[in-house]
């Protein structure tokens, strides 16, 4: 089935954009403004994390074809996208006493600096971690699904995060504030919730799972400095197709986008995937555009649905 | 409620900006992609060709260019009369001596240095050849200034340039075109220039790798190929050359966009289609991208690749023996031919590190004007015209150097008799004007390109 092979690679596409929508739809809700750097706080992470990795080694074992220091380096990575967006808005925006756009526009330039530092320090040229490629897993390939371990690795640590935050903003304590805040700010202030914390760790979830992002979408692809930036559009197409500010519409959105996107390729065979349609049959659309499609079916999603999949109801 | 509005006209708004800002970004991107620096980067609109240029990017380091300024005021010489006697054959060069394409102009200069001494060694029909520098700044502006004053006023009917594919057109198109004037490039590499029949140049064009290929490719067995390209102009008319020239069946022929994060299905699109000849025409960052894919989904095909996906980035980024039996053409100097080797000991000994390709096409522009002078009834443009192709071109004595090539001229040998064949390659100017290529095949051996043999194309 050709169809499995691509739900397979959609699968780890999805999982990619996930870490970097929920973070982006986060920031949204708490700090009010759709932050352009976001994309390349996933690159931050990612060189973060080669550069951990490159100094600690693999330590010994390894679990789905990825040495234990890799987990650690990635643990790094978030850590290091998180500080650097606390300090990015504790100097940059709190003080900055713009609207929405004043600082969307100023999140651009943080973007272009994060970018250039990183390019200073490594180069414009891609690199890859030093782990051994793998070849598919081989009890797959009957079934025509194409993965490697580390694909699943990607798969899975992207569940456990996401399940991480889902229980944290259920749960506990914080995870309420943070919801209260998001649905109304000022009734949150004055129900004695400090708010300002409320947002630094906002930042630094929102952060740190796009450095996650980011770490994967190096182990998926290469690291390069443009990496982030490259997949933001996508990202912002997921957060608004699933509602802007709503972290479970992020999620279903992205996975949304991310499916999509890897299933282009199937449009132009469209007679190998449906047997009641001729072998040849296929539109003629190809691959290329698939960020096209995907914006598409945003467009006419929110056509029905302006909130989005999971935002609230006018 | 209040709250809930005000989120709706949040979202529009973010709407709008996200997809105005985004474009915007993107637009801007355009040009950090590029500054990187990566010699596969051949974007440059009208220029696609000159994307190839990269490899031999990193062998020239030049700087400043020396000075011409001697040269520059050289006098106009007499009407020559052609019955013998020293007379000065003068005709002129345009070179990017300053401006972006300096490095460039540097070789040339280097090339056309060599060349002049060697012809005024032997001497041209009994006198000796004299060139006229002018400088094009790089710009078509600059370029049609100077090919201005070469022609109009120093009255050369030979005219060497340029180096831009635009300022090259850009010369033909307003000052050589009505004229008789020879127009021979030394390193114009823009597919369009074919279509300008009258404009001549040294340096063969993307096309010919493509044809190369589907010549390798059906020489190795294959009667389909999945062929992918990069998304702008350099792939697409690359690509276009290829199917025009492959006799075979074109099983998945598809663009992709530069800097997506995922190929993945590209390459599965490329195995489905059943071909097991896979040709990629794209740059290294995206490759390499592709490569790693096909190895993490295990697939099994013959790769082949234009001259822009090869590259040190390419073999670091991609795993051991991913690549292994791949097979690149790469314009290159026949690098194993006896005159070119003597050609760049001679450079070497000159300017202290080893020529490129450039040079090559530049001394060799030179070699044939003077050839072609020696060659026609009389120095005059319409003369010039009847005999610059055809010493470049089979039937006759192939003569790999211009002792030997002038000698038969000398003996009142024509242009039938006299093949010359330069120290960039054969040359052999067609009816385009544009030469044969001459390019190195390259094939993956232990995650390192060796070079496998050469082809003509």
């Amino acid at each position: 089935m050709v169809l499995l092979d691509h739900l397979a690679s959609g699968l780890i596409f999805s999982s990619i954009i996930v870490l970097g929508s929920i973070g982006l739809s986060l920031v949204y809700s708490i700090a009010d403004f759709a932050n352009f750097a976001h994309g390349d706080t996933m690159t931050i992470g990612a060189y973060t994390s080669l550069v951990t990795f490159g100094a600690i080694g693999g330590l010994g074992g390894a679990v789905l074809g990825i040495p234990f220091g890799f987990f650690v380096a990635l643990v790094v990575g978030m850590a290091m996208a998180a500080l650097v967006a606390i300090v990015t808005e504790k100097v940059v925006y709190e003080g900055m006493d713009v609207d929405s756009i004043g600082l969307l526009i100023t999140s651009i330039g943080v973007a272009f600096v994060y970018r250039a530092v990183i390019q200073m320090g490594f180069g414009a040229d891609a690199v890859r971690y030093d782990i051994q490629a793998l070849r598919p897993i081989e009890w797959l390939l009957p079934y025509n699904v194409r993965v490697t371990e580390h694909d699943v690795a990607i798969v899975v640590s992207a569940a456990v995060l996401v399940t991480g935050l889902h229980v944290l903003l259920q749960y506990t304590d914080l995870g309420r504030k943070m919801r209260a805040m998001a649905d109304n700010p000022d009734l949150a202030r004055v129900s004695g919730i400090r708010i300002d914390r409320i947002k630094l760790w906002t930042w630094v979830i929102g952060a740190g799972l796009a450095g996650a992002g980011g770490v994967f979408l190096g182990l998926y692809n290469l690291l390069s400095p443009r990496m982030g930036f490259n997949l933001l559009l996508l990202i912002f197409a997921a957060v608004i197709l699933g509602g802007i500010g709503s972290v479970y519409g992020a999620m279903a959105g992205a996975l949304l986008i991310g499916m999509i996107h890897e299933l282009t390729p199937l449009l132009s065979q469209l007679g190998r995937v449906f047997t009641f349609l001729p072998e040849g049959f296929g539109l003629p659309i190809g691959n290329q555009y698939g960020s096209a499609i995907a914006f598409v079916i945003m467009v006419i999603v929110l056509l029905f649905r302006p909130q989005g999949i999971a935002g609230e109801a006018v | 409620m209040s709250r809930n509005t005000r989120d709706n006209i949040d979202r529009r708004t973010l709407l709008k900006l996200t997809g105005g800002v985004g474009l915007a970004g993107l637009a801007g991107c355009v040009n950090t992609t590029d500054d990187g620096g990566d010699g596969g980067d051949g974007g440059d609109g009208s220029d696609g060709g000159d994307g190839s240029d990269g490899s031999d990017g990193s062998d020239g380091s030049d700087g400043s260019d020396g000075s011409d300024g001697d040269m520059d005021t050289a006098t106009p010489t007499d009407e020559p009369s052609g019955d013998g006697g020293m007379e000065t054959y003068q005709i002129g060069m345009v070179n990017s001596l300053t401006g972006s394409l300096s490095a460039f102009g540097e070789r040339n200069k280097r090339g056309m240095e060599l060349a002049l001494e060697t012809v005024n060694d032997v001497g041209v029909a009994g006198g000796e050849l004299d060139i006229v520098v002018e400088d094009s700044e790089s710009e078509s502006q600059g370029g049609v200034s100077a090919a201005q004053k070469l022609v109009n006023q120093d009255g050369v009917p030979f005219l060497i340039g340029a180096v831009g594919s635009g300022v090259s057109l850009a010369i033909y198109e307003s000052v050589v075109q009505d004229t008789d004037v020879v127009q021979l490039s030394q390193n114009s590499t823009g597919l369009g220039l074919t279509d300008f029949p009258g404009l001549l140049r040294m340096s063969p064009t993307g096309r010919t790798q493509s044809t190369a290929l589907s010549n390798i490719i059906a020489e190795d067995g294959y009667d389909s190929v999945a062929l992918t390209y990069v998304n702008n102009n350099y792939g697409q008319s690359l690509a276009d050359a290829f199917v025009k020239a492959w006799d075979g069946d074109v099983a998945y022929n598809q663009p992709h966009d530069q800097d997506q994060q995922s190929y993945s299905g590209v390459v599965s699109e490329m195995n489905s289609s059943g071909a097991d000849a896979w040709l990629f025409v794209t740059y290294q960052a995206e490759f390499a991208t592709m490569v790693n894919e096909i190895f993490s989904s295990g697939y099994e095909a013959q790769l082949y690749g234009a001259d822009s996906v090869s590259g040190d980035d390419v073999l670091e980024n991609t795993p051991e023996g991913s690549m292994d039996g791949m097979k690149i053409v790469v314009p290159s100097a026949p690098v194993e031919a006896e005159n070119y080797q003597a050609f760049a000991e001679r450079f070497e000994n000159e300017y202290g590190e080893a020529p490129t390709s450039w040079s090559a096409y530049a001394y060799d522009c030179v070699i044939t004007a003077a050839l072609s002078i020696a060659a026609a009834d009389e120095f005059t443009g319409a003369a010039l015209q009847e005999t610059v192709r055809d010493v470049t071109r089979p039937d006759g004595e192939q003569v790999d150097n211009y002792e030997d090539a002038h000698a038969i001229l000398a003996e009142g040998g024509g242009v039938a008799d006299l093949d010359y064949q330069g120290v960039s390659g054969p040359i052999d100017l067609d009816e385009n004007g544009d030469p044969v290529g001459f390019l190195q095949i390259q094939t993956v051996q232990d995650h390192e390109y060796v070079g496998t043999g050469f082809i003509e194309s």
